[in-house]
């Protein structure tokens, strides 16, 4: 019966794979990127589509768990990789992957670029960008502290949740941020923040679903753009994002040319599509952050109720590849004193 | 195949290896962070045992005691899943429930301000480990209790020994022989806790060596750092291990069941019975009332139609779950039985080693073997559909220790005159297998298998470095949602991980039950298994 049955798909193969074939474009581009881009709510199926229809050719994703992973990937498979684009990569990583020399320049015009920041980089593209913040339950605290001075010395009821600088790029944002805000001073502040912190977790989604969601704490470390989804898709405006005078960090999300990649110039075709508004306009909903272009109408409703921060606070990619680990460091020190 | 697996893991750590460049091991005792680090992972996992073993005694004991009540087979399989839960699913239950806005949480404070709980720390971390390896514990010690032989039994009821001397005299040298075992079990399961210890613990004061070798490995890229760290992991369980099957080899944790079971005896007074009983109540508010809590958050997600219309992600997930875990549990019944019968036959060292090999899976971060085997055999693997076999193979090498756990005892509680009769009569191979072994294996082996494909089916490591999340399985499709805020999908997800477990261990529970009215060869064979297994 077995057999039978197996012989029966084999001639339906058979039939079937040349017709599938001669459809076949005769380019394939493909892409490493992270779920939240290319998963099905993401923005990843929408810009296949209207990447496909102007290229006459595939768009391939591999989906790695995170930005991290890609570029594990990419260090894991070295010269033979696969991958003729990278996306997903953030201000984070950016550093590590330009360093094992798999990129390529991009070439691309950056003019209609519109971030907090000016942007230079020959290598990495930006396709979105947003502010860590604290979100916060407006049920459970309506007047949250204006700037990270009155969060540390907030009341005691006045709790957040982080999380942890080693495993979590939002984690890695607050510290960068209290860095930039308070300098040497920052390992102080640190331990002067441990009294609001419930808990640290491994990951954002940990935090956001176990213990935001379930009320553990009224505060969150997230993006200023988590309001947004709420408001949009949610429908409530019970979850926003507090305001800080100190001026928000900023994390930009990057794609780049992969240099052993024979498709370059698709890859640059590709990279020079991302910033026009048939790629952008994915972007605010679906990725749920800033668009890395002003898309002027078609930004939605929601959008303008974000918070604007006064001031970016930003450190040089370089920088915080060099700085990481002391400051990661002196954190622990900090915290576990 | 113990050579094998001993071959794959070192491999795995030594890819690693060979990709650093530099080693720095004196940092290994040089660094306080990491001395903490160690200090921290075995305090809390020996606390963990501890406490864990406290909860299960006097269950598995009430257990032993009411073997007849309405829905004690289904505690029992809720007693099993509670191992193979996706942590990310079960902490959120547990933070339903004990968390600063806990139910609990908010009796408790009406009631015992004193007290000032407070879930996140120490406290936390303990309590979900004992959420987690309490219930397989009582699991583990009910099976001891119960296979002590029916004579004893009977004599010590006609004795009308008390409850004291019944423990003396009976259950604790029943459970002494197990509990080793038993301790090292979770012992290992607590020291490379990750997410809950990160979670829960509070703070980076609270950091095991899962979570440096993690930070090492995805953050700093420093392959070097994760295999020395791995090392050091496996050298602490390892001689944690090496002592507990020197000492205790053949003091299996399920074992031999030679006498027939009689009618029950019951000993217990009804004073006993009714604390056995409220104890045992106790208990399953332990256990039920976080899985409640993903039940009500998860199930408004399930309702809708939409979710399980043909192709949806949620179905989709489903399948190619069910296509890695199903074979997974198949590898890992299969490696273990050959393990075993290894064990069985030869030189006591070979003997220690194959069962060694059979525990280094639960040693060795799958990550870390993982990504060493992703270096080894990347350039090699071509279709991603060779990325999912890799991934269902070590999902079943991960399973293993469990489901040797399970088979070892069954397999070798052949009793000497059934043994030498069937070599007189010439009964081998074959035959001695489906006459012999398979009646009292078949049971162990459902319950191994369900084991098997209960963890393949919640893994979430091996299969973010091989799969392709494109094509999600169930925890990453959970994952996935996490990950965009789709917060009521993702509790749908995961509840309905939950019941799709529950009924893997339920239908291989019925399968293991379901024609046991086949004609028997030996008189001495037709033994009924316990109620549990």
């Amino acid at each position: 019966m077995f057999t039978r049955f197996s012989a029966l798909c084999g001639l339906i193969a058979t039939i079937l794979l040349p017709l599938a074939t001669s459809a076949e474009p005769s380019q394939t581009l493909t892409v490493y990127t992270h779920p939240s881009f290319a998963a099905e709510w993401g923005p990843g199926p929408a810009v296949k589509t209207a990447f496909e229809a102007r290229c006459e050719c595939r768009l391939e994703y591999v989906v790695l768990g995170s930005g991290g992973d890609i570029l594990q990937r990419l260090r894991l498979e070295g010269d033979r990789t696969p991958a003729d684009l990278v996306l997903g990569l953030d201000t984070g990583t950016m550093e590590a992957a330009r360093a094992t020399g798999l990129l390529a320049p991009h070439h691309t015009d950056l003019a209609p670029l519109a971030l907090p920041i000016e942007w230079h980089d020959p290598v990495f593209v930006p396709y979105d960008w947003g502010h860590f913040a604290f979100v916060y339950d407006t049920e459970q605290l309506p007047e949250p502290p204006h700037s990270l001075e009155a969060l540390l010395n907030a009341p005691e009821d006045v709790k957040i949740i982080i999380q942890d600088p080693r495993t979590s790029t939002p984690g890695l944002g607050l510290l960068l941020w209290m860095r930039h805000v308070y300098g040497e001073q920052a390992p102080a502040k640190w331990a002067q923040l441990q009294k609001r912190i419930v808990t640290t977790t491994k990951s954002w989604s940990d935090g956001y679903f176990s213990l935001f969601m379930n009320g553990e704490a009224p505060m969150i470390l997230s993006y200023s753009t988590s309001p947004a989804y709420h408001m949009a898709i949610d429908k409530t405006d019970r979850y926003q994002a507090a305001r800080f005078d100190e001026g928000h960090y900023l994390q930009v999300e990057v794609a780049a040319v992969v240099a052993p990649s024979d498709n370059q110039a698709l890859a640059r075709t590709f990279l020079d599509f991302m910033l026009t508004a048939d790629f952008q306009r994915e972007i605010p909903l679906k990725n749920v952050m800033h668009p890395a272009i002003d898309l002027g109408d078609e930004l939605p409703e929601v959008f303008a109720r974000l918070i604007e921060p006064e001031s970016t606070r930003y450190f040089q990619p370089q920088t915080v590849a060099q700085h990481r680990k002391d400051w990661v460091d002196e954190w622990l020190d900090a915290m576990t004193r | 195949m113990a050579a094998a697996i001993i071959l794959l893991t070192l491999s795995g750590l030594s890819a690693l290896l060979w990709q650093a460049p530099v080693l720095e091991v004196a940092e290994l005792w040089q660094s306080r962070y990491l001395r903490g680090v160690v200090h921290f992972s075995i305090w809390q996992a020996l606390l963990s045992v501890i406490l864990s073993l406290l909860v299960a005694l006097p269950v598995a004991r009430a257990l032993a005691q009411l073997r007849v009540f309405p829905g004690r087979s289904l505690l029992l399989r809720l007693m099993e899943l509670s191992l193979v839960m996706p942590t990310i699913v079960a902490v959120s239950g547990l933070i339903s429930v004990y968390g600063r806005q806990g139910w609990l949480t908010v009796w408790v404070q009406d009631w015992l301000p004193a007290l000032g709980w407070n879930l996140y720390g120490i406290n936390g971390i303990v309590l979900a480990h004992v959420f987690f390896n309490g219930p397989l514990a009582a699991r583990i010690l009910l099976q001891a209790l119960e296979a002590v032989p029916q004579p004893q039994q009977r004599l010590a009821s006609q004795l009308g020994l008390s409850s004291w001397w019944r423990w003396r005299a009976l259950e604790w040298p029943a459970i002494r022989a197990v509990l080793p075992g038993l301790g090292a079990l979770i012992f290992t399961l607590c020291f490379t806790s990750f997410a809950i210890v990160m979670t829960l613990g509070g703070g980076p004061s609270a950091t095991t060596l899962e979570v440096a070798i993690y930070q090492a490995l995805r953050f700093e890229f420093d392959f070097g750092r994760a295999a020395l760290l791995a090392m050091v992991q496996l050298l602490i369980c390892g001689s944690l291990w090496w002592g507990v099957l020197r000492k205790g080899l053949n003091t299996d944790l399920a074992p031999q069941r030679t006498f027939a079971q009689h009618q029950l005896f019951v000993t217990a007074s009804r004073t006993s019975r009714l604390l056995y009983g409220l104890l045992l109540a106790g208990f399953v508010v332990f256990m039920l009332l976080p899985l409640l809590a993903v039940v009500t958050r998860g199930l408004p997600g399930l309702w809708s139609t939409e979710v399980f219309a043909p192709g949806s992600a949620l179905l989709d997930a489903t399948l190619r779950s069910l296509a890695i875990a199903l074979p997974a549990g198949g590898v890992a019944v299969l490696v273990a039985l050959l393990l075993l019968a290894a064990g069985h036959r030869s030189h006591r060292w070979f003997t220690r080693t194959s069962e060694a090999a059979g525990y280094l899976p639960l040693m060795v971060p799958p990550l870390v073997l993982g990504t060493g085997l992703f270096l080894l055999l990347r350039p090699q693997l071509g279709a991603s559909n060779e990325g999912l076999l890799l991934v269902t193979v070590i999902n079943g090498m991960m399973a293993l220790p469990f489901v040797m756990q399970v088979l070892r005892g069954p397999l070798h509680s052949l009793d000497t005159p059934s043994r030498n009769l069937a070599d007189q009569l010439g009964i081998l191979g074959w035959y001695r297998w489906r006459w012999l072994h398979w009646p009292r294996m078949r049971r162990p082996l459902a319950l191994g298998m369900a084991y098997g494909i209960g963890l393949s089916l919640g893994d979430f490591g091996v299969i973010a470095l091989f799969g392709t999340p494109g094509k999600p399985t169930l925890p990453m499709l959970l994952y996935q949602q996490l990950g965009s805020y789709q917060i009521h999908a993702a509790a749908a997800t995961g509840l309905w991980l939950v019941l799709l477990l529950l009924t893997v261990f339920a239908v291989f529970n019925l399968l293991g039950w379901s024609g046991s009215q086949r004609p028997r060869l030996f008189p001495l064979t037709p033994i009924p298994e316990p109620r549990h297994a």
